[in-house]
């Protein structure tokens, strides 16, 4: 008992089908498990404690069943389960190898014996027989070769020989598939970033499976230079498109106008559109400008970086924009990021240069009143920008996926729907001097259709040989052929 | 032949049927018609009058295919398969309708993939009748699509615009080959039931699995919707026809109450029967079968009494929720899975029955079991690649659309273990010649993974999740 035994022990279990369908069962109850209890990076924490007592959900946890298709022991069963399908196809392979390389081409008595497929038809003369033969067989799609073992002359004929490859394809396609899968679990990356119309940003947010958030730097900048919504007359959402371009090394370049449905691809890194909204980061904001020596008030609105200028020619410019402040101290901080209780730093630069810095805090009387300066300054109005919401992804190994996909469709239908036929023919002696044509045939699948056909061709023999009770209409037949 | 004796012996109850059925039909559709000139809902050949010509017309072919197997007059099939092919003109010209005013095939809610999937089985049905010469085959896929057209008139069906994520391509590949597979699915279903009846399946086993069926059934609902002796429903604003939302995802359940303890009932009553079966095959007692049978009937008759209480107490009478103050009303369309599972369970029932009234004609009528089970075989052929395209269409537009081709969500999950089931069913029948019972058994199986995927992962998971505590 060495490692030698324990090894063929392992190789021998993991290469039978009872294994991997002992697998398969396996891992569609724990799928099944999965769809049952609430998974951890899908669901919220609320819904989690919602749905199980703290002590359920303590349980679950410490099972790993919160997270089951990101649990270290379903990577596991999974690759059983792929290393069950290489064991089971190398297994296999010398012999499918050998039906396809070295094929049985002379059929032997004892190899006669075996075929499920027979029929022995009285003939006279026994060249003239395999060539009919020969012939009836090319008329069936076959392609008839002569085979000459021990001085005997036979027949071996067969169809679609590529036929007991399906299995290895399909074998073939879901390594490929798992392949990917893992590649993209090791290296790919999916996350999400807004980014404000007119504003790049590189920056996406990554949600781990423990619910936890991180930031990763893109090899670009993406740029909103658009972004919109069309809604049909219900009101419900038509059509969401972003216009964006791609900053790299500070050059542009890539553009595109994308759709859900539709993203952007650049080296590898795919780009989404998922979700459109508004920024908290106003356009422009409106202001009332009441002059001090009381002339009559006048509306003004400044982009956020830009200014405007008023009738007597002093220039408005937003300092600096608190959407949501508090202060403490004299100092005005910002509370947070909804556009709720705003505050607004104002510069207004004379004609001459001079620039004074105004206030406005929308909930202490939304106004500069007070404040030293030829106008009175109170917000009216704010434009919002638009921000695009994008999900960025970078999947290598979906080439694996699609390779895969395309490969088992090919190896699908070549299990269904070709089979590998093959067809013996030869000569043999009735015990009373006599000529017999035998013709022998087995299938790898399918038989039923092989059946049927088998019956066709021994009609077709039949009738070309039917001449064996008129010799005359035979010998006329067979020197035809 | 036997078939001509039993149509010698039974001539006239044959042709009543055939009158009976056909009035039926005649009467249906002329009080559809009048009350379509009356209501003014659009034109005669509109969708809405189309499938309930559909209705009455496969109700028709499903009454005449179960009355085939009840007397074996073949008479009936060709009625019945006539029927059938007027259903699926009508049906057609349903789907034609619908695809001409939304300007999309029909593919987009559950409504409209019941719509393609009833589509897809009356022609699977027609094309098994002819290709195969599998007669009886309509007396099972028929009352499926009977039950599947009801649960449809109780659907939202309003013609809705696509949300961007919809409007792809390959959304409308991946539902075709969803529509196509499951109907191969529900047809390889029938034709294994039909095997097993052919192979001798004693009729307390099948006796047993139809009441593990309805127990399966009931205990699903109880366990998401039994809240101390009463029964979850959502709640429907009749004015606005729409669910009644506590937030976004979240309807709101509003309790009939003692409702959850006539279908607590109706599970043990269920249980008996099964109970009973197990103690007979263990005792060896098969008086113990015949009390088992008595049981059945108590079972459906209570089944059916569920049913009209149900129906009664959700249209009429207001309820009170936990959640909410006040009084709401519910409605059907806003309980398809309550409804559906009710309707299975007496649909079960009726097959039950159907099969403990006919027995040895029915097998003299139906191919033999070994070209049932090929065609069994060579059906889930056909399904599995469509199965895999399918999937592999709907990751592709997953990818397209969130950028991830698979994300473990419980819909793609139970489309992975239907694959895996019937991926099972192939290597069993190929490499270790599962034929005969077990495979059937399998076959059974899959199609039981596939009803789930497409109405329990809609209708009973969420519902398992958002209110498990509640």
């Amino acid at each position: 008992m060495g490692l030698k035994s324990i090894w063929t022990k392992i190789y021998q279990t993991l290469a039978s089908v009872r294994t991997g369908i002992f697998l398969i069962i396996v891992v569609g109850i724990f799928s099944a498990v999965g769809t049952v209890i609430l998974q951890r990076p899908t669901s919220e924490p609320e819904d989690m404690a919602h749905a199980y007592s703290v002590e359920t959900l303590m349980w679950l946890d410490r099972l790993g069943l919160t997270d089951i298709f990101h649990a270290w022991w379903f990577l596991v069963l999974l690759c059983l389960f792929c290393t069950c399908l290489i064991f089971v196809s190398v297994d296999r392979w010398p012999n499918a190898w050998k039906v396809y390389a070295h094929p049985v081409r002379f059929a032997t008595a004892p190899f006669r014996a075996s075929l499920p497929q027979t029929v022995k038809l009285a003939v006279k003369d026994g060249a003239g027989a395999l060539s009919l033969t020969e012939s009836v067989l090319s008329g069936f799609g076959f392609k008839p070769e002569r085979v000459t073992e021990n001085g005997d002359t036979g027949i071996f004929a067969e169809r679609q020989r590529f036929s007991v490859f399906a299995v290895y394809l399909v074998h073939l396609s879901l390594l490929c598939i798992f392949t990917g899968y893992i590649v993209d679990g090791i290296v790919g990356y999916r996350g999400n970033i807004r980014v404000p119309e007119g504003q790049a940003s590189g920056q996406i947010t990554l949600r781990d499976n423990r619910g936890g958030e991180s930031k990763k730097t893109l090899p670009f900048l993406i740029r909103c230079d658009g972004a919109g919504e069309e809604t049909y007359a219900d009101g419900s959402p038509k059509k969401w498109w972003s216009k964006l371009a791609l900053i790299e090394g500070g050059k542009e370049v890539a553009t595109k106008t994308i759709v859900v449905n539709d993203p952007f691809v650049y080296n590898g890194i795919r780009i989404y559109q998922s979700s459109m909204g508004q920024s908290s980061t106003p356009k422009t904001l409106t202001f009332e400008a009441i002059p001090a020596n009381g002339g009559s008030p006048e509306t003004v609105e400044v982009p956020l970086s830009g200014k405007a200028v008023l009738a007597d020619g002093e220039s408005l410019s937003i300092l600096r924009w608190v959407p949501d402040y508090y202060v403490q101290d004299n100092e005005v901080y910002q509370k947070s990021e909804d556009p709720e209780n705003p505050a607004v730093q104002l510069g207004l630069t004379s004609a001459g240069g001079e620039t004074r810095k105004l206030w406005i805090l929308y909930s202490q009387g939304n106004s500069t009143k007070g404040q030293q300066a030829p106008y009175q300054f109170a917000l009216k109005h704010a434009t919002w920008s638009k921000f695009t919401g994008l999900e960025v992804s970078h999947q290598p190994g979906q080439f694996g996926i699609w390779t895969g996909v395309v490969l088992m469709a090919f190896g699908l239908v070549i299990a269904f729907y070709t089979q590998h036929m093959r067809l013996w023919a030869a000569i043999l002696d009735d015990g009373k001097g006599g000529k017999l044509l035998w013709v022998g045939g087995t299938t790898n699948k399918n038989r039923d259709r092989f059946q049927a056909k088998f019956e066709q061709i021994k009609t077709a023999l039949q009738k070309s040989s039917g001449a064996a009770t008129n010799p005359k209409t035979e010998e006329n037949t067979l020197t035809k052929a | 032949m036997s078939d001509a004796r039993v149509e010698q012996q039974q001539p006239a109850s044959g042709a009543a049927l055939l009158v009976l059925v056909g009035l039926g039909i005649a009467f249906a559709l002329l009080v559809a018609l009048l009350a379509a000139a009356k209501a003014h809902t659009g034109p005669i050949y509109g969708e809405a009058n189309m499938l309930y010509a559909a209705l009455v017309l496969y109700t028709g072919a499903a009454t005449l295919y179960m009355g085939y197997g009840v007397t074996g007059i073949e008479r009936y099939v060709s009625a019945a398969s006539l029927l059938t092919a007027l259903g699926f003109a009508a049906n057609t010209a349903a789907v034609a309708h619908r695809w001409s005013v939304a300007g999309r095939p029909p593919f987009s809610n559950m409504y409209e993939m019941l719509l393609s999937f009833v589509w897809t089985l009356a022609l699977l049905t027609l094309i098994a009748e002819r290709a195969y010469k599998v007669k009886i085959i309509g007396s099972i896929t028929m009352p499926i699509t009977v039950v599947s057209v009801i649960l449809m008139q109780l659907l939202p069906s309003d013609v809705r615009p696509l949300v961007p994520a919809l409007q792809s391509t390959w959304l409308q590949v991946h539902v075709t080959l969803a529509m196509l597979s499951y109907a191969a699915c529900a047809v390889s279903f029938a034709l294994a039931m039909m095997f097993l009846i052919q192979d001798n399946m004693k009729t307390e086993a099948f006796q047993a699995i139809t009441a593990t069926g309805m127990i399966c059934v009931y205990a699903g609902m109880l366990f998401t919707r039994f809240r101390s002796g009463s029964l979850a429903v959502t709640a429907y604003d009749l004015e606005g026809k729409t669910e009644v939302m506590i937030s976004r995802g979240h309807p709101l359940f509003i309790q009939i109450p003692d409702l959850g303890w006539l279908y607590l009932l109706i599970l043990l009553s269920a249980a008996v029967p099964l109970v009973l079966y197990i103690a007979g095959q263990v005792k060896k007692d098969s008086s113990l079968f015949d009390i088992a049978s008595k049981g059945m009937f108590v079972t459906i008759l209570l089944q059916v009494a569920g049913l009209a209480i149900f129906v009664a107490r959700v249209k009429n009478g207001l309820y009170s929720s936990p959640e909410a103050d006040g009084q709401f009303a519910t409605s059907l369309p806003a309980n398809p899975f309550l409804l559906a599972g009710i309707v299975g369970g007496i649909v079960a029932g009726l097959l039950y029955l159907l099969l403990l009234w006919r027995r040895e004609g029915l097998q003299k009528m139906m191919p033999p079991a070994d070209v049932l089970d090929r065609v069994t075989y060579k059906i889930i052929c056909i399904a599995f690649p469509l199965l895999t395209l399918m999937i592999a269409a709907g990751a592709y537009w997953a990818n397209q659309a969130w950028g991830s081709y698979w994300s473990w969500d419980p819909k793609e999950t139970w489309a992975a273990i239907t694959w895996l089931v019937y991926a099972g069913y192939l290597h069993m029948r190929i490499t270790r010649g599962w034929k005969g019972r077990r495979a059937a058994w399998f076959a059974i199986l899959g199609f039981a993974v596939v009803i789930f995927t497409f109405f329990g992962v809609t209708y009973l998971l969420p519902g398992l999740h958002a209110y498990a505590a509640g």
